[in-house]
């Protein structure tokens, strides 16, 4: 899978253990907003305005092969900015989701915290792997894993999320859709 | 025992619930239909240079596409002919061979068998020239790659037929055509092959009421529909088309660009092109340039002009289908434009798209609800619009009056009985000029007055 090279890890600045502290319960909290489907205020709270929210579509390829790695000038299953999120928010609050009518339930469990200081005061570059669960409807069950890459920014005691790029772990995507926020 | 008449009524306005969940069925339709019919394989762009390959699928069939050394383009069965593992497991890439990881037989880019290891040595005993990888037939059109396992049936042009020239609308109109983006996006959904082949077909019906929370969000022309409360002149806001061999597409007027939230420079783009179209195919093909169109080229390749979604409905048995999606563009776009595209395109009809994900539950239990023995003894119906419809002064195939109506649903249902009930591609042509006479009403549009 391939991952940004960026920070090197032997010289990239770990933050301090007060901070690292910080940022899990940040995700904690975002994830209880997401399932909460407290959308509005996860968008309004938490992510930034320039945000760049980017899921690549991977195709499996020989090792040998040496194209590059997609870019956001590629296929993307996600590749919004503000904007778009706040559509796919916006549409949420409808009324007229039936696929959400009863709701279904979603799950996060993010683990793997591994945090950052960048060259710019205030940004931190994040890493972290996510495990979702979807129950929908009687009997179905869906599970989601993968990776994330976050640029987060510091803003008072609390973070905005400025970059996410999602790393799924599978190739052809299980459930009927992927409309949640990871 | 199936009796095949009673699957689909005689104008292929009802069916019968088993269509979507009989197992015999189902093989059945591998065999009758996606065994004879052509297939959408990749598209030319995707595969640009010598050793250039895809791995496709036709049906539950493994397929490798690759560009040969003279420009021509071959599809063979990705399944080894020594044990049948398969050769090649990359999606895409640039080969010089293909090569079992099992025993380390070698196939060439052309699928033949060139190499097996220990050969002599060991007695293999193999005549090379017969256990190359299995030839499909494989086609052009306008750039788009089908596949076909039966030398007997049609070339591909003769298989589009009049199809092939609604198509040439917007594959030829203008400039130097279309391609696709890839590579495509891929999910999994639980229903049966048909649920969204019908859909994309002819059901412009769902639109404002399917997905009347993306519509409403998003604005734009289709907004109009969300909820289904707008008083709206549907019979002069569009068409609906079938033709020869199931193929069909409903258009919305003048909508081609509606769903697309960044969207100005495609409506220059648009407006620049469309004179180009009148041009060279004609006014009847220009007034269709600017439309939306929702379609299926049978039997699961299914694409939506102006939303820039294309995919192929793979069947996984009957109950089960894989997605894959990719974006359709004009070649002329400049490079920020095809950006855009393919953004809009992921945004609404993606894997997490905002109306796709509208669709998929539907799918599914319009699939699932007829697991029950007793639900499924019932049948279902595609009867709106029926007779308000007909053979068009401007235009081949069936015409429907309006973008909401059931025709091309008619006209698809009535071709897969046929093929399903045909003994051979022959069986087939004896009814090329018959096939449409289950459409009743022939002077609709002679009558009509408005009629445009």
């Amino acid at each position: 899978m391939p991952t940004d090279t960026k920070p090197k890890v032997a010289t990239a600045r770990r933050v301090t253990a007060e901070l690292q502290h910080q940022i899990e319960q940040h995700y904690y909290t975002e994830a209880r907003m997401l399932q909460d489907e407290l959308f509005r205020e996860w968008l309004e709270q938490l992510v930034a305005p320039d945000i760049h929210y980017w899921l690549p579509v991977y195709e499996q390829r020989f090792r040998r092969d040496k194209r590059p790695a997609p870019t956001p000038d590629d296929a993307a299953i996600y590749n919004d900015d503000y904007a778009m999120l706040k559509m796919r928010v916006e549409r949420l609050y409808t009324g007229q989701v039936w696929m959400e009518d009863p709701p279904s339930r979603i799950r996060y469990s993010i683990s793997n915290v591994e945090a950052y200081h960048t060259e710019i005061p205030g940004e931190l570059q994040v890493y972290s792997n996510f495990t979702i669960q979807r129950h929908r409807r009687q009997t179905e069950h869906y599970t989601h894993t993968g990776g994330r890459q976050d640029l987060l920014r510091q803003d008072g005691t609390t973070f905005k999320l400025a970059r996410r790029k999602i790393d799924l772990d599978a190739r052809v995507v299980q459930d009927k859709n992927l409309y949640f926020f990871a | 025992m199936l009796d095949l008449d009673e699957l689909v009524n005689n104008d292929g306005s009802e069916q019968s619930r088993e269509i979507f969940w009989n197992q015999d069925l189902y093989q059945l339709e591998i065999e009758r239909i996606f065994s004879r019919c052509w297939l959408f394989l990749t598209h030319e762009s995707l595969i640009p240079k010598y050793g250039d390959f895809v791995s496709a699928r036709m049906a539950e069939e493994e397929i490798i596409v690759c560009r040969q050394k003279d420009d021509t383009i071959r599809a063979f069965i990705n399944s080894c002919t020594h044990r049948g593992n398969q050769v090649c497991h990359a999606e895409s890439g640039n080969a010089r061979a293909f090569i079992c990881n099992y025993h380390g037989w070698a196939y060439g880019t052309d699928g033949a068998l060139v190499d097996i290891p220990l050969e002599q040595r060991c007695n293999a005993q193999v005549n090379k020239e017969d256990c190359g990888l299995p030839q499909v037939r494989v086609e052009s059109y306008r750039g788009f790659l089908y596949g076909c396992f039966d030398a007997e049936a049609p070339n591909l042009e003769e298989y589009l037929g009049e199809f092939g020239w609604l198509l040439d609308t917007w594959m030829i109109g203008a400039g130097n055509g279309v391609e696709l983006l890839g590579p495509p996006s891929k999910s999994v959904l639980d229903c049966n092959w048909k649920v969204p082949a019908e859909n994309f077909v002819g059901d412009a019906y769902h639109v404002g009421w399917t997905h009347a929370a993306a519509l409403e969000v998003m604005g734009g022309e289709l907004a109009g529909l969300a909820g289904n409360r707008a008083d709206m002149p549907f019979d002069d806001m569009g068409k609906q088309f079938t033709t020869r061999h199931g193929h069909g597409f409903g258009v919305i007027n003048n909508a081609a660009t509606s769903i697309h939230i960044d969207r100005a420079d495609y409506d220059t783009f648009m407006a620049e092109q469309l004179p180009k179209v009148a041009e060279n195919l004609g006014e009847a093909r220009a007034d269709l340039f600017n439309g939306h169109w929702n379609c299926t080229l049978f039997p699961n390749n299914s694409f939506l002009y102006g939303t820039n979604t294309f995919k192929v409905w793979h069947p996984r048995g009957p109950h089960q289908i894989e997605v894959w999606s990719w974006t359709l563009v004009h070649k002329d776009m400049d490079r920020e434009l095809r950006k855009k595209i393919q953004i809009g395109a992921a945004f609404t009809f993606g894997t997490a798209g905002t109306l796709e994900a509208d669709d998929g539950e539907n799918m599914m239990t319009c699939t699932h609800s007829n697991r029950g023995s007793v639900t499924r003894r019932g049948t279902l119906r595609s009867t709106m619009g029926l007779n308000h419809e007909g053979p068009h002064p401007d235009y081949p195939g069936i015409v429907g009056a309006s973008f909401i109506g059931e025709t091309s649903y008619r006209g698809f249902y009535r071709f897969y009985k046929e093929i399903l009930k045909a003994q051979s591609w022959d069986a087939v042509r004896d009814n090329d000029d018959s096939w449409d006479s289950t459409f009743e009403n022939r002077d609709f549009w002679k009558n009509r007055p408005t009629a445009s």
